[in-house]
């Protein structure tokens, strides 16, 4: 009898322990009722990572945007082509020699929480993100900016300090997305909990790690969306997103693993849709740093990489090889640089003339991913032929990207999402003391054809100088460019009207499910 | 991981738990000596393929061939190969080698820091036994040690040595337990007492003494914790936290090969054989030394 | 017995001490600068600036520690350096999920170990004994990942019969989330089933050698009634108890379980939180397990010296 008491009391404790543990612990997941079925006014999306923020003006990583593209408009946007075209300002002029931009806007616009949209509202976000106490990550796109006038109710005016012709292309971005000033007054620093934009969709709810959920918005200007609700899911494992495609779970998912491109194209029921990259990948080198600060040693790990294998090996030849960090979708592309293969004669040859013994140093690389492992071990294996040792060393990515600013590494695998503007894509990375250069690159003809580039207004003569500082990048070989990331996003056969846009980013509107 | 929390507090509470003071005693006996041998075999054959991993290795386990990536295993390549076309079978030879080292070190830190704090708080008990050594210890154990173990590593940076102190600094606490349970149950004996009597120091009465008495536990802990040291050591690999590529470490192989388990699930598969392997046999073999030692199984 | 009670008390007190400091000088010694985490590729060295002063990263340890403390008990675990949501309402959010697979898990450890260890126990030397001696013996040995791994290979992706990994809320759909939770209970479960199942079987014999068994023989009753009746119930108590005490096992183990299996739950969230170096996360997580096995500990302590006259409670450690 006693026995069973004792057995009893157990459990009792037990009992007790998991009513405390698990109180209110159930909120998150009773307060979402959204199904994962296949209704058609429900879209389903998987991404590849939760995305961190939801305020464009604090965000700074690429999958946040994602989800911005539903509930936010821009002052301009691209269309497929890459091509500026009018979203929430319907004209512009650009006056004063490119120092003057003059936006009309839209006057039919209001935000999901009824503030009208209007020049007011427009010079409210640009204040925010050029304030240097909201650090935003915005600042450094924009920075240009001296200040934003209201005209009149309807146009706005923003005056640079400098001609900057990037400029509109970066409005199509996070800088350019339109925040209501009302809900950011509300909210403060909540705001990333609680977004309000004049995009086609609505935000509903989020529960972090598991899905964020957003309606279409019945007092959108624009062509009213034709599904109802979409549901994000994030899914980080590459396995997983994948699973929940085939299964049924997902219509969409914002990208696929390289090596599972091929299983994709098989399956019957999905579809895969190709884009260029826009970004760049490789290795950083620090030019200050022995053996790197040595011109030939660089040199020779240009041409010691086999981007082809590399290409073939770990990304089954769904990346695009790369000689520069201009990508071969941009038009700033110099397609003269042509060396993707090993040459490991000259490349023993630099070597041997840079007149030093036992070469050798560090590559980081962010842990966590198998491909950039991958990458590592197979540019450790090419360098060790021309008698260059690396020693490879995984570092969690914000550390390795603080290591990077503080210049405090030999070589780092980083690449770079890429705008659409070539500028936004290599100036920061290039021009010295630039807010990427880790390097510690510093060129003064790159520094000046750089910033040549970016007040000319001349395609023709932007290419000019782009291919001028590719050749450049080449010969001084601070970054080595091993490839360029091409976008892959695999659905549902059933799903329609989905638009690839060069930005990588789903614009959910168009899309409709069979 | 877990695991080898699981496996010192088992060995530990035998100790101080009087309900499970005899364990086991009626297993076949014969059986349970079979099972010890063959796990003493594979703990030597073990030792045998870390040692002599550059001879037994049929390749260079970090040559890479970018025309054999993912082949099934074949006659030239026993477990196969790899995603960047290198020979499974080598690396695992090799992988030995990292995993009796992680194995053999982090116990020895752990028993190093262990046995004299242990034996310091048993044999002096009073205010640094009963309010520090004793309660850091179990706030120590308040942790699971994977999560402890994790956080060590991240705080330390990833790499083999970082992971070999942070699984040693977590298996600590068990030997200052042990240790110190050992020297409790012996300080009343009339030896100790018949020692001071003759007027030896308290340290020579620890060495020459106590310790002999209490190390027959204390190698049977030993033992089981190396094989709970290299799933440590593994998981810590596997989350990106342990060995560093381009050495073979059996749990980041497996880590790698996890991607590709519906393409090439040779990747995966193998490594952890290994584990597994390594660590049933260790863990039957301390079982066997645990027999052996205990006088009462006879 | 107040007296023993009152003293437990107080050594759990100060262990907790111990354990905030522990998880607080822990996370503070992680390399890695938060702000420059959560400003990514682009920031400015002056918004960094400002971030670290905002975020009191300026702040003196000590400072630092009791303001954390202070929080810590009014229910403030801070917030999470990537999107600043409280750091309880994550874990509130992710409890649940473990808790689940955790009970799922010892459910599945309980059915697999007391029919093992009953039949192996009763037909001692048999071949039934012989197969139970050898999963009790794999059971412990088998590294985690490696079951999960050769789980997803034969039941998902030969067989056919589960979704390899993923998580549902119960509440989303019951049916889905009991699906995909079986893989990752059977690897978590089947290590403290393996020891239950090895436990069971020796704490039965050992009781079916005891005078009152042996008075049910005496008695005349049948020998199944006997295991079933005496046998079991008695042997049951330390089983539980030691189950009990595996919680912690059970939280480390959800770290690589949840890994594996794509679970959203506490294991996942301290690994990620790890990772991309989300300090406030880390903490409240790692704090929340730790003092979940201290207490659960003292409470299973407390309940045995009151039911089990044959702990000393002048003891000087349990």
């Amino acid at each position: 009898m006693k026995a069973r008491l004792k057995g009893f009391m157990f459990l009792g404790v037990i009992l007790l322990l998991v009513i405390a543990s698990g109180c209110g612990g159930n909120k998150g997941n009773t307060s979402s009722s959204t199904t994962t079925n296949q209704s058609t006014n429900q879209l389903v999306i998987g991404l590849d990572n939760d995305p961190p923020q939801l305020d464009p003006q604090k965000s700074s990583a690429a999958v946040d945007r994602q989800v911005f593209q539903s509930i936010y408009n821009t002052l301009v946007d691209i269309d497929v082509n890459g091509k500026i075209v009018p979203e929430l300002a319907t004209s512009w002029k650009i006056t004063n020699g490119g120092k003057v931009y003059t936006f009309n806007l839209r006057k039919d616009v209001k935000f999901q929480d009824g503030t009208p949209f209007n020049a007011k509202a427009v010079k409210f976000n640009f204040d925010r993100e050029l304030d240097p106490k909201s650090a935003s990550p915005r600042l450094s796109e924009i920075g240009s900016i001296s200040k934003v006038t209201v005209l009149s109710p309807y146009q706005v005016q923003v005056t640079l300090k400098q001609p900057f012709s990037p400029l509109l292309s970066i409005l199509t971005d996070r800088a350019g997305m339109m925040l209501s000033p009302t809900a950011v007054k509300k909210e403060g620093a909540n705001f990333s909990n609680h977004p309000v934009g004049t995009g086609p969709y609505k935000f509903v709810e989020r529960v972090k790690q598991d899905h964020i959920t957003v309606k279409a918005f019945k007092g959108y200007w624009g062509k009213k969306p034709k599904i109802q609700t979409i549901v994000y899911h994030p899914y980080a494992d590459g396995n997983v997103r994948l699973t929940n495609l085939t299964s049924g779970n997902v219509d969409l998912v914002n990208t696929i693993d390289y090596k599972d491109i091929d299983r994709v194209k098989k399956n019957p029921n999905l579809k895969v849709d190709e884009k260029d990259a826009i970004g760049f990948q490789g290795i950083v080198l620090n030019v200050h740093q022995a053996p790197l600060n040595n011109v030939k040693i660089r040199q020779a790990i240009n041409l010691a990489i086999d981007r082809e294998s590399i290409a073939k090996v770990i990304f089954h030849n769904y990346v695009t090889p790369a000689t520069s960090p201009l990508p071969v979708s941009s038009w700033a592309h110099d397609s003269s640089l042509k060396q993707t293969t090993a040459d490991t004669a000259a490349a023993k040859k630099l070597v041997q003339e840079s007149g030093l013994k036992n070469v050798h140093f560090t590559l980081k690389i962010p842990a966590g991913s198998a491909q950039n492992q991958q990458l590592g071990q197979m540019v450790q294996s090419m360098l060790k032929k021309v008698g260059i040792n690396v020693k490879l060393e995984m570092v969690e990515f914000g550390t390795m990207i603080q290591q990077g600013t503080e210049h405090n590494f030999d070589a780092i695998n980083l690449g770079w999402s890429g705008r659409m503007d070539p500028d936004g894509t290599i100036y920061s990375w290039f021009i010295t003391k630039g807010g990427n250069n880790d390097m510690g690159y510093s060129n003064a003809n790159v520094d000046k054809w750089l910033n040549q580039a970016r007040t000319v207004s001349s395609k023709q003569e932007r290419t000019q100088l782009y291919h001028k500082i590719s050749q450049q990048l080449w010969k001084d070989a601070p970054y080595i460019s091993i490839y360029y990331p091409n976008d892959y996003k695999a659905m549902k056969k059933s799903v329609q009207g989905f638009q690839h846009y060069p930005d990588t980013m789903i614009r959910p509107e168009t899309i409709s499910l069979k | 991981m877990g695991e080898p929390q699981l496996q010192s507090e088992t060995v530990n509470r035998v100790q101080i738990n009087p309900l499970r003071k005899k364990r086991n005693k009626s297993y076949s006996k014969l059986m349970k000596n079979k099972l010890a041998v063959c796990g003493g075999i594979f703990v030597v054959l073990l030792v045998v393929l870390a040692v002599f991993a550059p001879l037994l290795a049929p390749f260079d386990p970090t040559k890479q061939n970018y025309g054999q990536i993912l082949k099934p295993p074949s006659a030239t390549h026993w477990f196969g190969t790899d995603t960047l076309g290198r020979d499974l079978l080598s690396r695992i030879i090799f992988g030995a080698q990292v995993s009796l080292k992680a194995g053999l070190i982090s116990v020895g830190i752990a028993l190093t820091i262990g046995i004299p704090l242990g034996m310091i708080s048993g044999y002096f008990r009073g205010f640094w036994d009963e309010f520090i050594i004793m309660r850091v210890t179990d706030a120590m154990l308040a942790f699971p040690s994977l999560v402890l173990a994790l956080t060590l590593a991240a705080v330390l940076g990833p790499s083999l040595n970082h992971a070999m102190i942070a699984i040693g600094l977590v298996f600590t606490p068990y030997f200052i337990r042990l240790a110190r349970g050992e020297v409790l149950a012996q300080r009343e004996r009339e030896y100790v007492s018949a020692a001071r009597a003759s007027g030896l120091r308290n340290f020579s009465i620890m060495m020459r003494h106590v310790f002999p008495n209490i190390l027959g536990p204390l190698i049977v802990q030993a033992t089981l914790n190396v094989a709970s040291a290299i799933i440590a050591e593994a998981s810590l690999s596997y989350l990106g936290l342990g060995t560093q590529p381009p050495t073979p470490s059996w749990g980041a192989m497996l880590a790698e090969g996890q991607g590709y388990i519906s393409q090439a699930p040779w990747i995966s598969i193998f490594p952890g054989l290994f584990i597994f392997l390594a660590v049933i046999s260790i863990n039957v073999f301390g079982d066997g030394i645990h027999d052996w030692l205990d006088p009462k199984l006879k | 017995m107040l007296l023993y009670i009152a003293r437990r008390f107080f050594l759990m007190i100060v262990i907790l001490f111990l354990v905030s400091i522990m998880v607080f000088g822990l996370i503070n010694i992680i390399p890695g600068d938060p702000a420059s985490l959560m400003l990514g590729q682009e920031a400015t060295p002056q918004a960094l600036a400002s971030l670290r002063q905002n975020l009191g990263l300026n702040d003196p340890l000590y400072l630092q520690y009791i303001h954390w403390v202070g929080g810590v008990l009014q229910g403030n675990l801070g917030y999470s350096l990537s999107d600043h949501t409280p750091v309880l309402n994550i874990l509130l959010s992710k409890i649940p999920v473990t808790l689940e697979l955790t009970i799922f898990a010892f459910l599945l450890a309980v059915l697999i170990a007391v029919p093992a260890g009953i039949i192996s126990a009763v037909h001692k030397g048999s071949v039934w004994d012989y197969v139970t001696t050898v999963f009790a013996l794999s059971g412990v040995s088998i590294p985690a990942f490696w079951l999960g791994i050769l789980l997803i290979y034969l039941l998902s992706l030969t067989l056919g019969w589960l979704p390899p990994s993923g998580y549902v809320a119960f509440a989303q759909n019951p049916v889905r989330n009991i699906i995909l939770m079986i893989m990752p209970s059977i690897a978590l479960g089947i290590r403290l089933s393996a020891q239950l199942t090895r436990m069971l079987r020796s704490s039965l014999l050992e009781v079916m050698q005891s005078d009152y068994i042996r008075t049910g023989y005496a008695k005349g009753l049948l020998e199944k009634a006997v295991v079933f009746k005496h046998a079991l119930r008695n042997a049951m108590l330390p089983v539980l108890t030691v189950a009990g005490l595996e919680l912690s096992s059970f939280l480390g183990g959800a770290v690589i379980t949840e890994t594996i299996f794509a679970v959203p739950g506490l294991g996942q969230l301290i690994v990620n939180a790890i990772l991309t170096r989300d300090f406030p996360v880390v903490q409240g997580a790692i704090l929340f397990m730790a003092f979940a096995v201290v207490i659960v500990n003292f409470l299973v302590d407390i309940a045995y010296s009151l039911l089990d006259p044959r702990i000393s409670l002048g003891g000087a450690s349990k």
